[in-house]
């Protein structure tokens, strides 16, 4: 007898995404993912200039802004084989990296921990236990039993008012939250210092943005920054030194605290190394050059297929036919006209709605395929790719954490045991670590050439009569994101952008082989179908980033998500 | 961040889901705030927001709300109303909205103590650049209930004349 959950979240107008099991003896047997909005960049950029189109793209999500508008000036860049400069490669590495670190921190703490992380339990907690737990594990000041005690008491406050606020439709009690009380509270201070942390990060963001949360200093040909030591409303001495302080922050947090928490607390939950494989194939694409060429780059791309590590194959740079000629989108179950599957530069987005219907079409998201494969993206792919490629940087974090998660398990602990749904989360926290460390390297090599007398930013572009075609791409928080551009006398022709969420939520295509998501779901446990908190930490795990659209405030606060057992 | 801040949210391309930008860039093209105060076209920054409010002590929003009512019709919610039911099950980064912005600043301590929320019934939110000529017809109305508010808290607003260009560049179509 097998019993069908839906997990809807009905929280804006549209919906984002929706999550459809069937559980037969406490596992998952079927899944489906869909998103519930459509959404159709290139309907709006369509005859545009391309000069322009980064700034309209940034508006496709506005988490994810600076990540969308940096893959489609490069996509432009690409169709014109338009060299940038150093500076410029530069200056661009640091956004990316500045703005990394805030989304790996809050996807940790604000959106994923608290699956893991029982509030309530932390009320029981001994402060001074907990605090010797957290200065086992780091030397961070935030650790002390002051500490411990004030979060403690606030919980408290807030409990006995009877109100939880930010923290009330947790499943506090679940039967599978397994951590001690102390380790809960610890948790829970570490969610509201990495508030404060992330902001720092977004801060070296906006000062070299200009602004956030839409940064303004992009240009097709380089960036917007110019660069004079002297002169009070450039870039100079005050403003990188602003940066860097900020990144110095982020990056002690991150290697302070977020890194030895997954690490930890994955050690206390070693049977969920075990589930939410699903695809075993990976992908991701080279990030952070060195050179204002690119072809020289500290985050390597590649590809993974069947969990064959050892057999990775190399994406060698941005114009690397192997990922420019292999990348096709299906529409066969997904909510468009047609049934097809199309290479970004000759698709459309044509809208035709039905019902849901798991045996036919059921999503608004199309189905990325890698030489037809479905591939998962995201920062599992992206250490994977990178240890296997034997990037120094990654070997080191990766192993570091497999030896703390495995010495709390009381386990020996391989790079294999990544390939789960608790490894997508320490993978994050891996790549957060890793780019830590490139954070001061990158802001050294801006110093150094700009110390050279090298204020250059920016080249300027071209655009020939006739047709060119480009794609840009960038390995983002949730992985490969490409965007595609045709453009005809000067004026965008098409627009695709092909998304992390969408590689990984997309549907099944026209040989039924499942997304991701679908995958990783099958065989998870649930332990009470009323309260799906495993098939949660298995989506969350993704950290799902979907509609990227609307935002509207629902004044009746009383829809809570659904969740349907029929 | 300033003291206080007035933060347009929502969409630029959904149509009437823009209506936070849209209001914020009018209302920075057409006063000047003296003092301490800032106006901010915040897109759809999910918990980002509470990197944007942190040291404010009063925030104005915009934004299109779904309520009862007509598309068009202006609401204004005080901060209790905002506030009032719980937070949702968190599927994505977008979910979390104002309410848990707000919730979660409370925990942290040091959430703005007054906060409005300015908001229209939506008439389209498809894709598309423009807003609807209907919630379009509400932005002065709106506009002079922030000018109140920023009265009420004690921020002086004065008239740009004539107005500078609000740059509401996704409205801009190519030639």
């Amino acid at each position: 007898m097998s019993q069908r959950i839906t997990i809807d979240p009905v929280t804006r107008i549209e919906g984002h995404l929706r999550i459809d099991v069937e559980v037969e003896g406490g596992k998952v047997s079927k899944a489906w993912s869909s998103g519930t909005m459509w959404r159709g960049i290139e309907n709006i950029l369509v005859g545009r200039d391309p000069r322009e189109a980064w700034i309209f793209a940034q508006r496709i999500c506005g988490v994810c802004t600076t990540v969308h508008g940096i893959a489609s000036v490069r996509a432009v860049e690409n169709a014109l084989d338009l060299e940038i400069p150093l500076n410029a490669q530069l200056i661009r590495n640091l956004i990316v990296i500045s703005h990394a670190l805030h989304d790996h921190i809050v996807h940790f703490y604000q959106l994923s921990a608290l699956d893991w992380v029982d509030v309530v339990s932390a009320l029981k907690a001994d402060p001074v236990k907990a605090a010797s737990i957290a200065q086992s594990l780091s030397d961070w000041p935030g650790n002390s039993v002051q500490e411990m005690r004030t979060v403690q008491a606030k919980l408290k406050d807030f409990v006995e008012k009877g109100q939880l606020g930010i923290f009330t439709n947790g499943y506090w009690g679940h039967p599978a939250m397994r951590l001690p009380p102390e380790v809960n509270l610890i948790a829970v201070s570490h969610y509201l210092q990495a508030l404060d942390y992330q902001r720092r990060a977004l801060q070296a963001v906006a000062i070299l943005g200009s602004k956030t949360p839409n940064i303004q200093n992009l240009a097709v040909g380089g960036v917007a920054n110019a660069i004079n030591m002297d002169a009070a409303s450039t870039l100079n001495m005050n403003r990188l030194f602003a940066v860097r302080q900020r990144l110095e922050e982020a990056t002690r947090f991150v290697q302070q605290v977020y890194f030895p928490d997954v690490c930890a607390i994955g050690g206390m939950y070693p049977d969920w190394f075990k589930y939410g494989a699903g695809v075993r194939n990976y992908m991701s694409v080279p990030e952070f050059p060195t050179d204002a060429k690119a072809t020289q780059f500290d985050a390597p791309g590649g590809v993974i297929l069947n969990g064959d590590i050892a057999g990775v194959k190399p994406i060698n740079d941005w114009k690397d036919p192997f990922f420019g000629k292999n990348v096709t989108e299906d529409i066969t179950r997904a909510y468009y006209d047609g049934s097809w599957d199309k290479h970004p530069y000759d698709e459309t987005t044509d809208p035709k709605y039905n019902t849901w219907d798991p045996a036919k079409k059921y999503s608004w998201v199309k189905a990325p395929r890698f030489e037809g494969r479905p591939m998962q993206v995201g920062p599992l792919a992206q250490v994977l790719i990178a240890y296997a490629r034997g990037d120094a940087l990654t070997q080191k974090w990766a192993n570091r954490c497999l030896d703390v998660a495995g010495s709390v398990a009381k386990a020996k602990l391989g790079p294999a045991v990544l390939e789960s749904t608790l490894g997508r989360i320490a993978a994050r926290a891996i790549r957060a670590a890793v780019i830590s460390d490139l954070a001061m390297k990158h802001w050294g090599l801006l110093a150094e050439n700009v110390g050279k007398g090298d204020t250059t930013v920016y080249n300027e572009p071209k655009f020939p009569t006739g047709t060119i075609k480009g794609y840009g791409v960038h390995e983002a928080p949730r992985g490969v994101l490409s965007h595609w551009v045709v453009i005809e006398n000067g004026k965008l022709k098409n627009y695709q952008a092909v998304v992390p969420s969408t590689w990984n939520a997309g549907p099944r295509d026209g040989k039924d082989q499942m997304g991701p998501y679908e995958a990783s779901l099958v065989g998870n446990p649930i332990a009470v179908p009323e309260k799906p908190l495993e098939a949660l930490r298995t989506i969350h795990s993704f950290d799902p980033c979907l509609a990227c659209a609307i935002h509207t405030h629902d004044a009746d606060g009383t829809e809570i998500a659904k969740v349907k057992v029929l | 961040m300033a003291r206080v801040v007035v933060v347009g949210i929502g969409n630029v391309l959904n149509s009437d889901d823009g209506l936070g930008p849209f209001v914020a860039r009018t209302f920075t093209g057409g006063w000047d705030l003296v003092g301490d105060a800032e106006v901010l076209d915040a897109g759809t920054p999910g918990l980002d927001l509470i990197s944007l409010l942190h040291g404010a002590e009063a925030a104005i929003f915009v934004d299109a709300v779904r309520d009862s009512g007509a598309p068009g019709d202006v609401k204004r919610y005080d901060r209790a109303e905002i506030l009032k039911g719980g937070t949702k099950t968190v599927m994505s980064p977008h979910e979390p909205g104002l309410r848990d912005a707000l919730l979660a600043m409370e925990f942290q301590g040091g959430a703005p103590g007054d906060v409005t929320l300015w908001g229209t019934i939506p008439e389209s939110v498809e894709l598309g650049t423009n807003l609807t000529d209907t919630v379009r017809g509400s932005v002065p109305r709106i506009i002079d209930g922030i000018l109140g508010d920023l009265r009420r808290l004690g921020v002086e607003a004065r008239r740009v004349e004539p107005p500078r260009d609000a740059d509401i560049w996704w409205e801009r179509y190519p030639d």
